[in-house]
């Protein structure tokens, strides 16, 4: 992730940045690479700018953002650079989303059948009926019981795991080479959650389709990532693969998320906790936005700011600190 | 033995609905026949999906709303048969703190007159003395003071839910019903608000009952479990020992399916069959046998009740409960991360530490 690749990667994001009218950048210089089928969780808490940044990536910012990047490459075309129109066609086509709460996603006066068949008449004229037909496969992929019925249901008539599935099925049947998904799973019953991870993990093997997965949860990460890139105060902190960020963990704000986590045998033990609070875009400190938060920040941290780089082959940290042990002798 | 601190006896609340004009009207039962025990100074971790009712027993339990069947017994007073007034003089010895800490605070009143109001109103301090104890509460939560002259929106979600919980125990009560309270917030102050409600039992002797569908903070706080699916607790015990062996095809399918933060292969993962029955299907057995790997022909003829099975104090509702063999859970002990993974994690509680001190 580290190297700069070219050639075959499906997105490429440089120096992204995300600000509001005249108001300070939210998100400031994330880098971002994608290959196809592979699957990247953005990883980060509230106010990271996680979401922000997906938001950027399938335009759907309000109009008074402000998105600059050195690059914003998708499939060779040039996303800041396409217009309003352009973009429409490839959004639930070339890129799709999905998202926490699927009724934000899904029109409720309109059937199950012809929502997802209204994607394929959009995008690929085909007729009708074959896109109900689509629909319908699509459905029964998705394991929708009853699939055939289901088609007629408006989505109220759908359990929360279900309307999520009938989604994803929206957002897959154009076979997208991107899928973008907020939290997807995390208002859902874990046993549900289960069965959507799976069923992400099989349909962008089948389609082959990339995944920018946005989530808090490090236990979800642990079980779908092939990738993790660690989000603080609207910066990628941390990235690599999913071995490099759970067995070799560099940064401080990633060492304390996991700090936090309760394990087995953890039971009357403190969890650790994270002093402070992050920072409000309007008052970031200056160097490693961290620092003020980070029992091992010196002031170095304080002065200047880390850039991300590579400290192993492919796995990058922001922190003039780490590997901590080596600084602590 | 003294006697505990809350028992819940045979606790039923159906709901009636019309679902169409000329339909007829048709009954949910969203809680079904549930009976637990919470000792003093105990957590009774309430676990379960959405829709299993764990939030309606919250709710019963401090009678916000009616049950229709069963016994509350707090601190040997029969909670239903109390009149209005004995009631409110209960209420201020159970207290309720929800996933959304503004739906218990007034958006319009400053943090100090929110935590003075509970005080006067039940007279626990003289006047002089209430300020002094609203900074206590403050102090308690791990907040300063200069909280109590602004309002609720100017704190972040953490800080809210730690104004509701000092909010809950202004009233000095014995009981907090905690439904979801840290669902909502992110992992670092989670574990913020998970440290203050251990603390908060070690120093005051406060009871829970901890509603929650995450199993990894309900092993962490509760001393016992009672596990729900779909309007009745399927299995309940110590919580070491439920966690440790789940009897009950439901809890081993929640903790199966619950991610842990262990990286492990895709295919290393069980698949997690169906959804639970809506609460208005009728079932002649077992709720849980249409997505059970154990279920046999008698699951489905009629419902199994909850017995012990064992002298441990646990409890199931499964006729094959002592017959099933352990399931292998996958752990997410720290022992098991990589060394790298915990010398730096161990750097980082020293570190903490030193700062702290």
């Amino acid at each position: 992730m580290a190297e700069d690749k070219t050639g075959d990667d499906l997105l490429r994001v440089r120096g992204l940045r995300i600000g509001f009218g005249a108001g300070p950048t939210i998100v400031e210089g994330v880098d971002l690479t994608l290959a196809p089928g592979r699957l990247v969780c953005l990883v980060g808490e509230s106010g990271s700018g996680k979401s922000l940044t997906a938001l950027s990536l399938m335009r759907l910012l309000p109009s008074h953002a402000k998105i600059e990047a050195q690059q914003m490459r998708f499939e060779e075309r040039d996303l800041l650079s396409l217009s309003e129109t352009e973009m429409e066609g490839l959004r639930g086509d070339r890129i799709a989303m999905i998202f926490q709460e699927p009724m934000t996603s899904l029109n409720p006066v309109m059937t199950v059948g012809d929502q997802i068949a209204e994607a394929l008449v959009t995008h690929r004229g085909s007729s009708r009926s074959e896109a109900r037909d689509a629909a319908l496969a699509m459905l029964e992929r998705v394991q929708i019981p009853a699939a055939k019925e289901r088609m007629r249901a408006y989505p109220h008539e759908l359990s929360g795991g279900m309307r999520q599935r009938v989604m994803i099925a929206m957002a897959l049947v154009c076979r997208p080479a991107l899928l973008v998904a907020d939290e997807p799973t995390t208002a859902l019953d874990v046993t549900i959650q289960n069965q959507i991870l799976t069923l992400i993990d099989e349909l962008r093997s089948e389609i082959g389709a990339a995944v920018l997965f946005i989530t808090h949860n490090l236990a979800v990460v642990a079980e779908i990532a092939d990738e993790i890139a660690v989000m603080y105060a609207g910066r990628i902190v941390e990235r690599g693969s999913r071995a490099a960020i759970f067995d070799d963990p560099l940064h401080p704000y990633t060492l304390a998320l996991f700090a936090a986590l309760p394990r087995r045998g953890d039971a009357g033990r403190k969890l650790a906790c994270i002093d402070g609070q992050v920072p409000a875009p309007s008052a970031m400190p200056q160097g490693c936005r961290f620092a003020p938060r980070c029992p091992f920040a010196i002031e170095h941290c304080r002065q200047e700011t880390p850039p991300l780089a590579a400290l192993r082959p492919g796995h990058d940290v922001a922190c003039w600190r780490a590997p901590i042990e080596e600084h602590m002798a | 033995m003294s006697v505990p601190l809350l028992v819940v006896e045979n606790l039923t609340k159906t709901y009636a609905s019309k679902s169409g004009l000329f339909r007829k009207s048709r009954e949910a039962r969203v809680v079904d026949d549930v009976s637990f025990i919470l000792g003093r100074g105990e957590v009774f971790g309430l676990v379960g999906e959405s829709g299993s009712g764990k939030s309606t027993i919250g709710r019963l339990v401090l009678r916000l709303i009616e049950a229709d069947v069963g016994r509350i017994v707090f601190d040997g007073q029969d909670v239903r048969a109390l009149d209005a007034g004995s009631l409110r003089k209960l209420r201020r010895r159970m207290q309720i703190i929800f996933q959304d800490p503004f739906s218990s605070l007034d958006p319009r009143m400053r943090v100090g007159e929110a935590l003075a109001e509970p005080i006067r109103l039940h007279r626990l301090r003289e006047s002089a003395a209430v300020g002094t104890r609203v900074e206590e509460l403050l102090r308690l939560v791990g907040l300063g003071p200069e909280a109590m002259g602004r309002y609720p929106h100017e704190f972040s979600g953490g800080q809210r839910q730690r104004i509701a919980i000092a909010r809950a125990l202004a009233v000095e009560p014995d009981l907090i019903v905690c439904d979801e309270p840290v669902s909502a917030l992110d992992l670092s102050i989670q574990a913020q608000v998970v440290n203050l409600l251990a603390d908060l039992r070690a120093q005051l002797g406060v009871s829970y009952l901890f509603i929650s569908h995450d199993m990894a903070v309900v092993r962490h706080l509760a001393t016992s479990v009672g596990v729900l699916y779909s309007g009745r607790i399927v299995e309940s015990g110590p919580a070491e020992r439920i966690f440790a062996d789940p009897r009950h095809p439901y809890t081993r399918m929640l903790l199966e399916a619950s991610p842990i933060p262990v990286p492990r292969e895709m295919s290393a993962r069980k698949p997690m069959l169906g959804e639970p029955p809506s609460p208005y299907q009728t079932l002649p057995g077992c709720r849980f046998a249409s997505r059970c790997p154990h279920a046999v022909d008698p699951c489905r003829a009629s419902p199994p009740l909850l017995s012990a099975f064992d002298d441990g104090g646990r409890q199931a509702a499964c006729i094959r409960a002592a017959e099933l063999p352990p399931v292998a859970l996958a752990s997410d002990d720290e022992s098991l991360m990589s060394e790298a993974y915990r010398r730096r994690l161990a750097l980082l509680r020293e570190a903490r530490a030193g700062r702290v001190s």
